[in-house]
Order: C-alpha cells, then sequence, then structure tokens
C-alpha cells in the first residue's frame, strides 16, 4: 500500500484463497475471524497462527453451493454466529462447534446482501433484494418485524436491490440503502420511517448507450456520536461495462435529511464497499474496489481524503480490530490483515 | 426534411426514401450493387414460388454485447464458474435454466437450446459480424447478413412493406457486424430503426393533401404506363414496382404505431423498450415483414455481472414468453422463427469485479417457431462451462441451421460474376437432429 501525508497502510498477513470473500465477523478480543464465501461456506480462521487455514463450519443445515454469503452477525454474547446469502437463507450457527443450529429457509424471496447485529446483540437485522429489512431475535431467531419502505422496482421499472443496512451506535435507529440511492432512517423501537435520504448520485442508468444501471449505495455507517451517517458507493459511470468511476461518500446529517458534504476519492475506483469509523471518530476508513482494490481514511472533521491507496484486491467486507489501527479485510480471491499507521 | 434521418440502407449510411427508391430502380435495371459482379439467383422464379408457399419468417432477438450462457440456458450453480444464481427445472425433464429464467423454463418443451457453441471469435465487432453471417467476410467479398438473405429469399416481390426490418436503439455496438446485403443489393437492405421505433420522415408531407399526393401518384402511373408502352423491359417494371413499394413503405405508417395495439397486449409484453419492440416485430411479421432484428443491448457485463444479468434477463425471459405465447395465439408460431443468440456468451471465470468478459468458446443459443425440433436441447459444456464436449457447432452450423429451418437450402449458391457464392461455407451443415 502507499502513503499519503502521514498516513501509511501496511500489509500484516495476507491468505491467498481461490474464492471470494463476502462477509466477515470477528469474536471481540481474540483473533477467531469468521468469513462468508462466494462458494457458500461459512469459515473460521485463527489470524494468530503463522499460517491461518480456514476450516470450513459444517452441520446439516447449510447454505447453498454457491449461495454467496454476504452477511455475517454474532449475537447472544458471541456464542452464535448468524449468516445470510444469496440463497435467501438465514442460519444460525454454533460458534464452539462450528455447526449449524437454526436456520430460516426462506427468510428473504430474493438474495440478502447484508447481515448486522444491534450493538446490544438482541437483534439481527438483514436486508435483501425483496427490497425489505427483516428483523430477527437474535437468540432464537425468531421474526420480530419487517419494514417496508424501499421501492421495488428502479425508476425504469427494472429490479431494484437493497444493499445495506447499518445500526446507530445506541441501537435506535437503523439506515437501509438501496440501488437507486434511496437511504431511509428508522425507528427500531416503533418500526416506523423517521427520515430519507438521498445519495442517487450513486446510481448510474444508462438510457441510450447501454440501457441498463449499475451502481447504488453499498455501504453505511453511523458516527461515534450517532449524528452523522455516511453512505459509500460510486459515482456516475461514463462506461457501465465497468466500474469505470471514482469511489465516492456522502456524508449526511440524517436528523435533518441533509447532505453534510461529498468526497470522491480521486485515486480509488469501484465501489465503496464497507465503511468504519475509528472509534474515537479519529477517521473514517472506506475500502472497496474495482478489478483492484483500495482503502481510503478520511478526517470526519475536515471531511477530507487523508489516505488513498491501494489494496491487495477488491475488498468486500473488513473489521476493524480491537486496536482499530489494525483492519481485516476480505475480498476476491484473499483474506489480509492491514495495519494503520501516522494516525 | 430531417437528412440525418432516414430509412437506412446500411448501418453507416442513411438512405432516404428517395435514396431507397433511386436504389431499387438501379437494381432492377442490373446495375452493380455491393461488389463487383452482378447477382445472379440460381432459381428466382422458383425459389418466390417455394417462399410463397412456406410463407416463414425470422424474429432475430439479438443479445448485444454478449449475454452469459450461465445467467440463462446453461447453468453450472455450486461449481466455481457457476456464479450465485441458482437452476430451476424446466417443463422438459433433466434440462435446467438459470433461476432468472423461469417464464421461458416452463416453456422449455416448445423450443430448442443449443449449449455447445464454439465460434472462437471474441471480438464485438468480428464476432457480430460472424454471428451474422455464419462466417467472415473475406478480403475479396462481403457475405450478406441472415436477414439479407432471409429478405431475399422470403420476402415477397409484391410486399408493400419491407422486408428486413432492425431495431437497435441503444448505441453501444450499433456498428458491430455492420448489417448489409452486400453483393444482394441495397433491395435487401435492412430497414433500420436506430433513434425510435417509428421510421423517419415516413409520412406524407404535409404542404401535399392527401388528394393531392394520389393525384400525382396516378399521373406517374399513366405516364409510365405511355411510357413503357411497347417497351416492355426489366427496367421498366422495375421502376414501377419500386414507386409501388415507396407508396407501400407510406401506406404502412400504421404498422409502426404501436399505439394501433389493444393496451393490454402492450400492457403483455411490459413497459420496456425491448418488449415494445418485440410486439412491433410481431406486427411486422404478420404483416408480411421476412426478417426483423430487435436488438437489446449492452449485455457486455465486465464489471457487476449478476446484476447486470439479473436486472436484464428477466426482461429478456418475459419479452421471450410473451411473444412465444403471442405468435402461438395468433397462428404465427408455425411460419416464424424466433432466435436469440449475440456475438459471443461470457467467461466462466468471475472476475475481481464480479464481472464476466468476452468468451466465445463454450456458449447458447436459444430457438423456438417453425423448423424446429421442439424440446430439444443440443451439445454440452462441461461441469464447469470452460470446454464444449458434445456436439460443438459453429457459425457456420447454427445458420445453416436457421436457413434450413424457415426452409431455405443452405447450399444454395449466389453468383457473383463467375464466382459461386454458397449461403454458407463449403461443408458447413446445418444441424439435422434439431430440424422439425
Amino acid at each position: 500500500m502507499s502513503t499519503t501525508a502521514n498516513f501509511q497502510i501496511a500489509e500484516e498477513k495476507k491468505i491467498s484463497r481461490k474464492d471470494i470473500l463476502f462477509s466477515l465477523a470477528r469474536v471481540p478480543e481474540s483473533d477467531r475471524v469468521f468469513c462468508g464465501s462466494s462458494d457458500g461456506t461459512v469459515y473460521q480462521a485463527d489470524l494468530a497462527a503463522e499460517k491461518p487455514e480456514p476450516t470450513a463450519f459444517e452441520g446439516e443445515i447449510r447454505h447453498r453451493p454457491g449461495g454467496y454469503v454476504t452477511g455475517l452477525a454474532l449475537a447472544a454474547g458471541n456464542r452464535r454466529l448468524v449468516s445470510g446469502a444469496y440463497d435467501r437463507q438465514l442460519i444460525w450457527w454454533d460458534t464452539e462447534t462450528g455447526k449449524s443450529i437454526h436456520r430460516v429457509e426462506n427468510a428473504h424471496a430474493k438474495w440478502i446482501r447484508k447481515v448486522v447485529a444491534s450493538p446490544d446483540g438482541q437483534l439481527i437485522a438483514s436486508v435483501a433484494d425483496d427490497m425489505v429489512c427483516r428483523l430477527w431475535n437474535a437468540g432464537s431467531g425468531e421474526p420480530v418485524a419487517e419494514l417496508r419502505g424501499h421501492r421495488i422496482e428502479t425508476p425504469q421499472y427494472y429490479p431494484s436491490m437493497l444493499f445495506t443496512c447499518a445500526f446507530s451506535p445506541d441501537g435506535s435507529r437503523l439506515a437501509t440503502a438501496d440501488k437507486t440511492g434511496h437511504i431511509i432512517i428508522w425507528d427500531v423501537a416503533s418500526r416506523k420511517e423517521i427520515s430519507t435520504l438521498d445519495a442517487s448520485c450513486m446510481y448510474t442508468w444508462d438510457p441510450k448507450q447501454r440501457r441498463h444501471s449499475i451502481g447504488g449505495v453499498r455501504s453505511l455507517a453511523f458516527s461515534p456520536d450517532g449524528r452523522t451517517l455516511v453512505a459509500g458507493g460510486i459515482g456516475q459511470i461514463g462506461n457501465i461495462d465497468h466500474l469505470g468511476a471514482n469511489a465516492r461518500i456522502r456524508f449526511f446529517d440524517w436528523e435533518k435529511a441533509v447532505t453534510i458534504a461529498e468526497v470522491e476519492a480521486s485515486e480509488s475506483k469501484g465501489l465503496v464497499e464497507r465503511l468504519a469509523f475509528h472509534p474515537g471518530g479519529n477517521w473514517l476508513l472506506g475500502c472497496g474496489g474495482d478489478n483492484g482494490g483500495f482503502a481510503i481514511l478520511i478526517d470526519p472533521t475536515t471531511r477530507k481524503i487523508v489516505f488513498e491507496g491501494k489494496a491487495p484486491f477488491h475488498i468486500h467486507d473488513f473489521l476493524l480490530t480491537d486496536s482499530p489501527e489494525r483492519f481485516i479485510a476480505a475480498g476476491h480471491n484473499g483474506l489480509v490483515v492491514q495495519k494503520i499507521s501516522g494516525v | 426534411m430531417n437528412q440525418s434521418q432516414h430509412f437506412c440502407g446500411t448501418s453507416a449510411h442513411d438512405i432516404s426514401r428517395r435514396v431507397f427508391l433511386s436504389q431499387s430502380l438501379a437494381v432492377g435495371s442490373g446495375a452493380l450493387l455491393g461488389t463487383s459482379g452482378a447477382v445472379h439467383a440460381l432459381d428466382e422464379d422458383s425459389l418466390n414460388a417455394a417462399l410463397q408457399k412456406t410463407g416463414r419468417n425470422v424474429i432475430l432477438l439479438w443479445l448485444a454485447g454478449g449475454a452469459s450462457q450461465l445467467e440463462t440456458w446453461d447453468p453450472k450453480p455450486g461449481r466455481p464458474t457457476g456464479g450465485p444464481f441458482a437452476s430451476i427445472p424446466t417443463s422438459v425433464p433433466g434440462v435446467h435454466f438459470s433461476e432468472l429464467m423461469p417464464k421461458m423454463a416452463k416453456r422449455m418443451h416448445r423450443m430448442t437450446v443449443i449449449r455447445s457453441l464454439n465460434t472462437g471469435d471474441g471480438g464485438h465487432g468480428t464476432g457480430a459480424e460472424m454471428m451474422l453471417r455464419g462466417r467472415k467476410n473475406e478480403a475479396a467479398i462481403q457475405y450478406p447478413d441472415l436477414g439479407a438473405i432471409v429478405a431475399k429469399e422470403l420476402g415477397r416481390a409484391d410486399s408493400k412493406v419491407p422486408g428486413y426490418v432492425s431495431f437497435y436503439s441503444q448505441t453501444e455496438g450499433r456498428g458491430s457486424g455492420k448489417l448489409s446485403p452486400a453483393f444482394l443489393g441495397a433491395r435487401y437492405a435492412p430497414m433500420n430503426l436506430d433513434d425510435g421505433s417509428m421510421p423517419p420522415n415516413l409520412s406524407r408531407l404535409e404542404a401535399i393533401s392527401d388528394l393531392s399526393h394520389q393525384d400525382r401518384a396516378r399521373l406517374r402511373d399513366l405516364l409510365s404506363a405511355r411510357f413503357a408502352s411497347g417497351r416492355e423491359t426489366e427496367t421498366m417494371r422495375s421502376h414501377s414496382a419500386a414507386y409501388a413499394r415507396v407508396h407501400g413503405l407510406m401506406s404502412s405508417e400504421p404498422l409502426f404505431d404501436i399505439e394501433k395495439e389493444p393496451k393490454w397486449i402492450r400492457d403483455r409484453y411490459g413497459p420496456s423498450l425491448f418488449g415494445q419492440q418485440a410486439l412491433m416485430a410481431r406486427r411486422m411479421i404478420e404483416a408480411g415483414v421476412s426478417f426483423v432484428r430487435v436488438s437489446r443491448a449492452w449485455w457486455d457485463s465486465h464489471g457487476q455481472n449478476f446484476e447486470t444479468h439479473a436486472e436484464m434477463v428477466p426482461e429478456l425471459d418475459h419479452v421471450m414468453a410473451t411473444l412465444m405465447d403471442d405468435l402461438d395465439q395468433r397462428g404465427l408460431l408455425d411460419s416464424t422463427l424466433v432466435v436469440a443468440f449475440g456475438e459471443f456468451g461470457r467467461t466462466p471465470g468471475v472476475n475481481a469485479s464480479l464481472g464476466r468478459d468476452h468468451f466465445a468458446n463454450a456458449w447458447s443459443a436459444a430457438m423456438f417457431g417453425c423448423g424446429l425440433q421442439a424440446g430439444a436441447v443440443y451439445g454440452k459444456t462441461d461441469d464447469d462451462g470452460n470446454t464444449v464436449t458434445e456436439d460443438e457447432v459453429g457459425a457456420g452450423e447454427l445458420f445453416a441451421t436457421i436457413l434450413a429451418a424457415i426452409g431455405i437450402n443452405p447450399n444454395k449458391e449466389y453468383h457473383v460474376g463467375a464466382r459461386p457464392i454458397p449461403l454458407v461455407n463449403p461443408g458447413i451443415k446445418p444441424i439435422r437432429s434439431l430440424l422439425a
């Protein structure tokens, strides 16, 4: 990786793989991580090992082979891992035995794109291309509520997609975002929609040259104080055969439903697949990619990019570790531990 | 008159009604067109009789940019190359399609799929040129495309509607393949509808009343008849025929007006441009157009292949299924062949942008309608879709099969000067087992 100003991101450990890793979860205060794969398998790995070798979770209940596992969330005091996949299933796993113990077979009618746990660990939220966000009891797997507000179709009458969701730090709010750049803030207790935000700049519909669409809001994160919401994606694309535009991040004051700032990368092309704030608010990290990968650090105060560099591969998910300067990233053909220095 | 919008004789050069007329006259007078030799079909009279007997026609759903065989007709679920979509059973036991095609899956018993295309050319332009001709052009000779051949072989000489219409509304890849009648002459060039579904300049000029327009036609007929008296030549006949065609085209304006269709039928095809143009293709076939290409661009999903196909394949599935049902209900399915393919398929390997790239070594085409064995799947690829393992089919074999299905002998020869030009290259045969 490269260096900008005083910042540097360096690779500490890399595991090469043949599959694509789409999702990550990690047991706090440990080096144990879980990864969701393009082969429909959930893997676990001990990153403290000199040469970590991920092993597959097993059980009679499994995701369909090839059903990309795009969401992982720990629940019930980290004793349970919930996985969601393109096969429309949610599966509860025992993190100690690595065995599946419960599933919701048709949790959604279309691909599940993201699974997150509420900060108190009581709720699981899942979003899917059926354009519904569902809340689940994290322990029992029972359905709790469904949040409907995203349009099924794009303005051009094609199926839309509901890519991502994020809880606010206090767990009272849940944000969901779709392909057309429509973002909804939900009150978790009442299940009511309380605000909508616009990031349609991240959705490209090409009506003339190629007549289809690309893009959308791929990542969301609340600031540690819960007042700012950031959305990640990609800018308007000229040639939508490729992810050929710069990565883009939009800052919102979600309570006022206004855009505070928009940050466009200068060197990083592709989708911002994941966003996370430093717990102390020191920086905002965004990762993603096109045919290659990137990592971007933004100063949340000035909303300026302070670091932009290449990642070893297109990153689909990352997690900050207990030491937030170290993060674990998963993506195309690999898993990597990276360290941010100069912060 | 806006000179930039006309009927087109080639994709590169628009041809106005007036130019169309002059070219038609030139064909009739035996002028050289396309190449340096005149064209002599071997048995034109008997051919015309045969085409009136068969009355067959073709709709080509041109999947420009290259749709993925793995997300349509030849899924490989659970394989490293298979992507995230599941497969679903079809109405033919043992045959599965991508889950994105539930409507066509229910109609598999009425269609034919070739899963073993190995056409070897992964270039947009060169691949399209080959797939539209069944072979590559040569330095010394340019071959007519499928639509031109069908228009010539199956078009009625007295038809008042165009023989060959091509829709291509998107701009990407529009020039790929260069539709051309080549040595067959401009008479068989496509009417290109690129910037809308209604041909520009088709309407009578507002300054000329309908009565005046008819009077002018009558006067021209009178003068022509007087001039032709005692001069019974091919040129004279062609001259009158060309004017008749132009008047026919002008009177066929309602053909291009989709509002003439009941709303429930328009709704059935769906709101997409592709659906509406497929409906127009049916209207044209019904009115006697021999060949209609409906292009759906652009499938070139180097990035986000699965989301692109999640968006575009359901549309293809819906439009194909609706077209099949509509043709069937109107009694047109026994005389219409619908074929769906593009210039190539897509790589089994998934790139880092979750895309698939160009791939011409193991891909698929789909067909339904006249002349085919329904419910047939021909050819096979390996478990990961990297190679053809059974019954390899090249562009020429596919081309020959299409011709044979609509009653055109692929071995028929044209002559350009002294050179015999077969419709397909020597040795190329149709897939007999797919023909009804």
